[in-house]
């Protein structure tokens, strides 16, 4: 036992590092997925003509295809047309499209589940349609899509785990490497499996108390304790 | 009391292959209260959504005032500003509380300052007796009041004219009093309003006018009295009878009180 904690101390400060590097990558793509993805399901929803199937094509095209084909295109790919990218930003921007198709989705999906009465009703008061969209249905679609939302922010902590094939130094990179130092796979896997493990019990509690936070009578549809 | 207000001429609809409207004219002089009713699927809700374009008529023309109903975008929610409208399902804007969907008129169309604006909210919603219920959610209210809350919404835009689509359908019967008592009173203080109710006692109390809608058209309008115990056409009789029964009691009494 004692070994175990001995070789966990050991080695922590090497997989820190990289738990900092994948929160990073995480952050930085649910943001960049959340600024296309947001966009995206409005056009969807309300676009019409080139905007719609634009957006349709987008999403479609994202989720239709393995994430890390899109990340080899970006890192790989993109050279040969002139843009190189670093490692890291490289897998923001795929992580981050990735995400967008699904964020758009979940954002479309909470949009098209309020009540159409609620639009005709801002309307009648003499609201704009954008008007009517941004104070009436995105504050109660947003309230709606916290749930799936944060199974993203889940996922995507893991998935950034895929940056390791293009060599960005994140969890399971660090951990890739301690095992080619030391020769302790299982111990070593079993150390990054517990981080990625406590980091998103963490987070799954902070997405709980903003949602409680938000949280109208009439809206309960999140959890339920 | 002879100036109109609301004038709608010769107004055609027709959704896929269905005609709902077939050249409907009416017009709504300023302070009036006229109750529409007729057999279900005559217009009656398409005549409102028509004259506040929420829905696109294919041919006629509506004018409030002086000024003629376009799609046009900012004729548009001017003209809306100034027609208010209570729908059957009541709408409540469900994230906000009652005191808010009430001050989110004013302040996103009419950009009046806030403080105003929550003050405004707050002498509507005591006109419809809920002054209590200003921090509570749509969720937290029963029908009746959502509706008064609703009324009270419109009402805060100072509209010249409500419009009121079957505003206790959707209610329990015990809940609709508190709400016709509330359309009543507008009715004595001298909104001029336009109401598709079956409720016989409020229209047999409040209206000045019957408006008998069959088939796309005005088919017989006239006082209360008229269209209650002397309707010209054994159509109109036969309609009143029906919705008597239903909605009013053999006696036409008030039902609310």
């Amino acid at each position: 036992m004692i070994e175990h904690v001995q070789f966990f101390i050991k080695i922590w400060p090497e997989l820190f590092k990289g738990l900092v590097v994948s929160l990073q990558l995480s952050a930085g793509a649910l943001l960049l997925g959340l600024a296309i993805g947001l966009p995206m399901a409005l056009m969807r929803t309300y676009g019409k003509g080139f905007i719609k199937t634009l957006a349709v094509g987008y999403i479609e095209l994202i989720r239709g295809t393995p994430m890390i084909v899109q990340l080899f295109l970006i890192y790989y790919g993109l050279p040969d047309m002139g843009i190189l990218l670093d490692r890291i930003p490289a897998a923001i921007i795929a992580l981050g499209i990735n995400s967008s198709a699904y964020q758009a989705e979940y954002f479309r999906g909470a949009i098209l589940s309020i009540d159409e009465g609620q639009g005709k009703a801002a309307q009648a008061l003499g609201m704009t349609k954008q008007q009517a969209i941004i104070n009436i249905i995105l504050p109660q679609a947003l309230r709606l899509v916290l749930p799936p939302w944060s199974n993203e922010v889940i996922y995507m902590v893991k998935y950034t785990s895929v940056a390791f094939l293009i060599a960005v130094p994140e969890l399971m990179a660090r951990g890739k490497m301690i095992i080619s130092w030391t020769f302790k796979p299982l111990e070593t896997l079993f150390w990054v499996g517990v981080i990625y493990v406590i980091i998103l019990s963490v987070i799954a509690k902070i997405v709980d108390i903003i949602e409680r936070k938000l949280a109208i009578p009439g809206f309960q549809m999140s959890r339920e304790d | 009391m002879t100036k109109p207000i609301l004038r709608v001429e010769n107004l055609y609809k027709k959704f896929k292959d269905t005609e709902v409207l077939k050249g409907l004219s009416l017009t709504v002089d300023e302070g009036e209260v006229v109750v529409i009713i007729g057999p279900s699927g005559t217009g009656k809700s398409t005549l409102l959504r028509c004259i506040n374009r929420l829905t696109e008529p294919d041919a006629g023309d509506i004018y409030l005032g002086e000024h003629k109903i376009e799609s046009g975008k900012s004729n548009l929610s001017r003209i809306r500003q100034q027609i208010g409208m209570v729908f059957q399902d009541f709408n409540l804007f469900n994230h906000l509380t009652a005191l808010q969907n009430v001050a989110i008129g004013p302040v996103k169309v009419k950009k009046t300052d806030k403080k105003k604006a929550l003050k405004l909210a707050m002498k509507e919603l005591e006109r419809v007796g809920l002054a209590d219920k200003a921090q509570s959610y749509p969720a937290e209210l029963s029908g009746g009041q959502k509706q008064r809350v609703a009324i009270a919404r419109a009402l805060a835009m100072d509209p010249k004219i409500m419009l009121f689509d079957e505003p206790t359908s959707a209610l329990d019967p015990e809940l609709i009093g508190e709400v016709l008592e509330v359309m009543k009173d507008l009715a004595d203080a001298g909104m001029t309003m336009m109401v598709v109710s079956h409720e016989m006692g409020f229209a047999r109390e409040a209206a000045d006018r019957i408006v008998f809608l069959e088939d796309g058209v005005v088919s017989e309008m006239g006082s209360p009295e008229k269209i209650f115990n002397n309707p010209e056409k054994e159509r109109t009789r036969e309609f009143i009878s029906k919705i008597a029964r239903l909605h009013g009691g053999d006696d036409l009494e008030l039902t609310y009180k």
